[in-house]
């Protein structure tokens, strides 16, 4: 089975129209500050499920994903504090699918890369993996709040 | 039974009911979204305590479980809700993780139908669900008709079975009993029944039979169905019918059977019973006709075959109709069970006839059919199959007379009855069962005409005024209690207004199949004395069918009975014409009486009173065949009758001898004179008619209007020629006097 969320052809999705999340009669969001902390081609899939933008299926999935992922952040870090390894799991086994979804695809192999390892209960370099996958949280937070109206 | 893949097939009326779980809600939201747009109708749950709180009371087609949530996992979650009444089948579908095989195992242990790698491949995962779904529809669909022929298998009170054939180095034969099966033979649905204890279930007597046609069955690999009567474990005993085909390999070889087992006890049982019935008489227990019959078909080959004789007593109580009459119906029954008793107990009565030693030769086995049989009313026959001489037959009448002699007690009431025995003499007396029967009974009937109670044996010379003439005369006695006669009816007309206005009552005997004409049996009738009673009954049958007509179209005139002067002298004449007239609640005068001129000549000053009487009760009086007889004017001026019918013979020379319309002038004068009504007997044509009419009589009666009829034929008579005014006679009669349409309708009733 192929990668969870696009075919990794990053040229091509860099190639296409800058994706603009044209939700008509919502007002007119901020185009990504950072284009390549999500990847086009899942925004675009996310897009079709509601072309029109009468659903606002693009925000909304945003939004949820915005306050999951401020919320799984901050479960992480607790649960590291409290040597919580099996939180800590499911901390990134969740948030590995859901930022799959919307694209933000380096966030999403952190996650994978730390779940493996603790499948495997290799703790090692543990709060050093942590602390990236803080780091690339904060900016994918960072782009999504940047595509929501304000 | 309906094919189950019909309705898996059909898409369902509603969208499919899908229960998500999923504690993430950017998944949650994803896939709901993806799945409702391809025709799912989507609950959403974000955990697995949720979820089962609304699984509570209400039931998704289908669950979509997360694998990893926190609190309860999908593991457990769906070994729960497995674990809940009624989701033990719905279709559990468990998201894992891609490289995850752990969970997938777990999955399936936890009791998830199947697994999906979590993906945004929304089109696979909704072709994943409409998958499940389909097979969730045909396993229902399979279950529901299961259900159904296990029930319909109960109710046949049917199983089916499976027999596999020892292997060639005689490995372990099968048998396999589904629960219903089981059920049949009296075991419950877990216990294990070979083929051993099957076969140790079978009667004794029937193992080792049964054994050797399984055993014939399966050598030719034939098809098995036979009745094997069980005795259960509980003790019933059972008939089980066991149907069963052979199975054949790819190389035609047989390997075993399938079949089915049925208690078909019910039917067996019910079988006999109807042909006991068939073959006994259902109030006395004694073989009846049919079953008599056959016995003594029997009887007489093996008399033929051993060169003895056999005997047939007919016995017939006597006076048994007037105990029926005073006490009831039910009085008489309880007579006749009695009677049967002790019938049964002069003879070496056997009830069952051992069938198959009869064929073997030497065998005294006709000796089983000896019996007593009740023919019916208070006929019976005793057959003794084998005797030395008559004088054997002799000693069981004597007997027979003997054992009646004691009282009867019935409905509190001691009773006497007797009996007459007539007997037959095989081969002396008949050769075949008719003549035989035919032979006792004139014996029987001798012994009646003589003063009853006692027995004859049949010779030539008891049929001494004719033997036919004794057999009509004993087939007479017995023609009222056997329904065999009736009455038809003859309208008489008026042929003025075209109606009718009474019918004249004209006894028939339907003896076996054929009319007989009443010029064969009533002369017979009045010379026997049976004329009595054949007149009270069609004293009866008038007045009831009098009420029948009164009811149907309204009739209110009288029904003419011919009686006998001497029925005129019997004191009880007037009190029966009372009571038909109460028991069918008609007035008296719908009974009308017709004595002959001859008749009324002869027993003149005898049959006064009763005319008298009559007269008193408004029963008219009509004299029939008037002109024949040599009545005198004198006497005829102070008889109080109603009615001269003027003798048929006359009618028929109407205007063809001048002499009968002479005759048939003064009739209707002296008629005129007395204030009495006159009618013409016989009327055959038009020309009669007119000329009948001319001189002043109207009533008329006649083949021309109506041969005498059945009484439903009457009324059709009356609907389809009558009413509508149909017949040539009518149209006729109208202008003769009225000239056209005008008379018609003044005719005012139409009969």
């Amino acid at each position: 089975m192929r990668d969870i969320c696009g075919d990794g052809d990053q040229a091509a999705s860099l190639s296409s129209p800058t994706f603009m999340l044209a939700t008509s009669p919502a007002p007119q969001l901020q185009p990504p500050v950072l284009p390549r902390v999500l990847d086009e081609a899942c925004l675009q899939r996310l897009h079709e499920l509601d072309p029109q933008g009468a659903n606002r299926v693009v925000e909304r999935v945003l939004r949820a994903f915005e306050a999951s992922l401020q919320r799984l952040l901050s479960q992480s870090a607790q649960a590291l504090g409290r040597g919580d390894h099996e939180a800590v799991r499911h901390v990134v086994h969740t948030l590995k699918s859901s930022s799959a979804s919307v694209g933000a695809l380096e966030l999403s192999r952190c996650c994978s890369e730390i779940e493996n390892r603790l499948r495997a209960h290799q703790v090692d370099g543990l709060a050093e993996m942590l602390s990236g996958l803080d780091t690339e949280g904060e900016r994918v937070l960072a782009a999504v709040r940047g595509m929501l109206p304000q | 039974m309906t094919p189950v893949h019909i309705l898996a097939d059909e898409p369902p009326d509603q969208p499919p009911e899908v229960l998500l779980v999923d504690d993430d809600e950017v998944n949650l939201l994803l896939t709901a979204m993806a799945l409702r747009e391809r025709g799912f109708h989507i609950t959403e749950s974000s955990g697995g305590e949720h979820a089962l709180q609304l699984l509570t009371d209400w039931a998704p087609d289908v669950i979509v479980l997360d694998a990893m949530m926190p609190g309860l996992d999908g593991f457990a979650t769906c070994r729960r809700l497995r674990a809940m009444p009624g989701y033990e089948n719905v279709p559990v579908l468990m998201l894992t993780g891609l490289d995850d095989d752990a969970s997938i195992t777990r999955a399936y242990q936890a009791g998830a139908t199947d697994f999906f790698v979590k993906a945004n491949q929304w089109s696979l995962l909704a072709g994943r669900l409409q998958y499940l779904l389909r097979a969730s529809r045909t396993r229902i669909e399979l279950e529901r008709s299961q259900a159904k022929l296990a029930r319909a298998q109960d109710l046949a009170r049917m199983g089916s079975f499976d027999w596999r054939r020892a292997g060639p180095r005689g490995s372990g034969g099968s048998l396999m009993l589904s629960a219903q099966g089981l059920r049949v033979l009296g075991c419950g649905p877990g216990d294990n029944l070979g083929l051993r204890a099957i076969l140790r279930l079978v009667q004794r007597g029937e193992r080792r039979s049964v054994l050797r046609l399984l055993q014939g069955v399966v050598q030719h690999s034939s098809v098995l169905a036979t009745d094997v009567p069980v005795s259960l474990h509980d003790g019933r005993q059972r008939i089980i019918h066991v149907e069963a085909e052979p199975e054949f390999n790819e190389h035609g070889h047989s390997v075993g059977y399938t079949g089915i087992v049925q208690d078909v006890t019910d039917r067996r049982v019910a079988e006999d019973r109807i042909r006991h019935l068939a073959n006994f008489d259902s109030l006395t227990g004694l073989p009846n006709r049919r079953q008599l019959v056959w016995r003594m078909e029997r009887a007489i080959e093996h008399a033929r075959r051993l060169g003895h004789p056999c005997a047939f007593l007919m016995i017939d109580l006597d006076r048994f109709k007037i105990i029926n009459d005073t006490l009831g119906h039910a009085a008489g029954d309880e007579l006749l069970m009695e009677v049967a008793q002790r019938l049964r107990a002069c003879v070496r009565h056997s009830e069952q006839v051992m069938e198959g030693a009869l064929e073997a030769v030497g065998s005294r086995a006709h000796r089983t059919l000896e019996a007593v049989g009740r023919l019916g009313g208070d006929e019976f026959i005793a057959l003794l199959p084998e005797i030395g001489d008559e004088r054997d037959a002799q000693r069981v009448a004597d007997r027979i007379l003997e054992v009646m002699r004691d009282p009867v007690l019935v409905g509190g009431q001691e009773c006497f009855v007797t009996a007459s025995v007539g007997i037959a003499i095989f081969p002396r007396d008949g050769a075949s069962v008719a003549d035989l029967m035919r032979n006792s009974d004139v014996a029987m009937f001798s012994v009646k005409s003589q003063g009853k109670d006692a027995s004859a044996i049949y010779s030539p010379q008891l049929a001494g005024r004719g033997r036919e003439k004794l057999e009509l005369e004993s087939a007479l006695h017995k023609a009222i209690e056997r329904d065999e006669l009736v009455l038809h009816y003859q309208p008489k007309v008026d042929v003025r207004s075209a109606r009718m206005v009474g019918a004249e009552a004209l006894m028939r005997w339907q003896r076996s199949g054929a009319l007989v004409p009443p010029g064969d049996f009533i002369p017979l009738a009045e010379e026997s004395g049976l004329i009595l009673p054949l007149s009270e009954w069609a004293l009866r049958e008038a007045a009831r069918q009098a009420r029948i007509w009164q009811n149907s179209f309204g009739f209110a005139d009288a029904i003419a009975v011919n009686l006998p002067s001497r029925v005129f002298e019997r004191t009880q004449l007037i009190e029966q014409l009372h009571q038909n007239a109460l028991a069918y609640g008609i007035p008296h005068r719908m009974v009308q009486l017709e004595i002959t001129e001859t008749g009324l000549m002869k027993e003149l000053q005898s049959v006064i009173p009763a005319l008298h009487q009559l007269k008193d009760i408004n029963v008219e009086v009509a004299i029939d065949d008037f002109g024949t007889g040599y009545s005198s004017l004198a006497y005829l001026t102070t008889l109080p009758i109603a009615e001269l019918k003027i003798d048929r013979s006359f009618v028929r020379d109407l205007g063809v001898t001048p002499q009968s319309s002479g005759i048939v002038t003064a009739i209707i004068a002296v008629a005129r004179s007395l204030n009495l009504r006159v009618i013409g007997e016989g009327v055959e044509n038009l020309r009669q008619m007119e000329v009948l009419h001319r001189l002043g009589c109207s009533l008329m009666q006649g083949f021309l209007f109506s041969q005498p009829i059945p009484p439903d034929d009457l009324e059709r008579w009356l609907q389809q020629t009558v009413l509508p005014r149909r017949a040539p006679w009518i149209g006729q009669a109208g202008e003769l006097e009225f000239g056209g349409p005008a008379a018609r309708a003044a005719g005012g009733r139409p009969y």
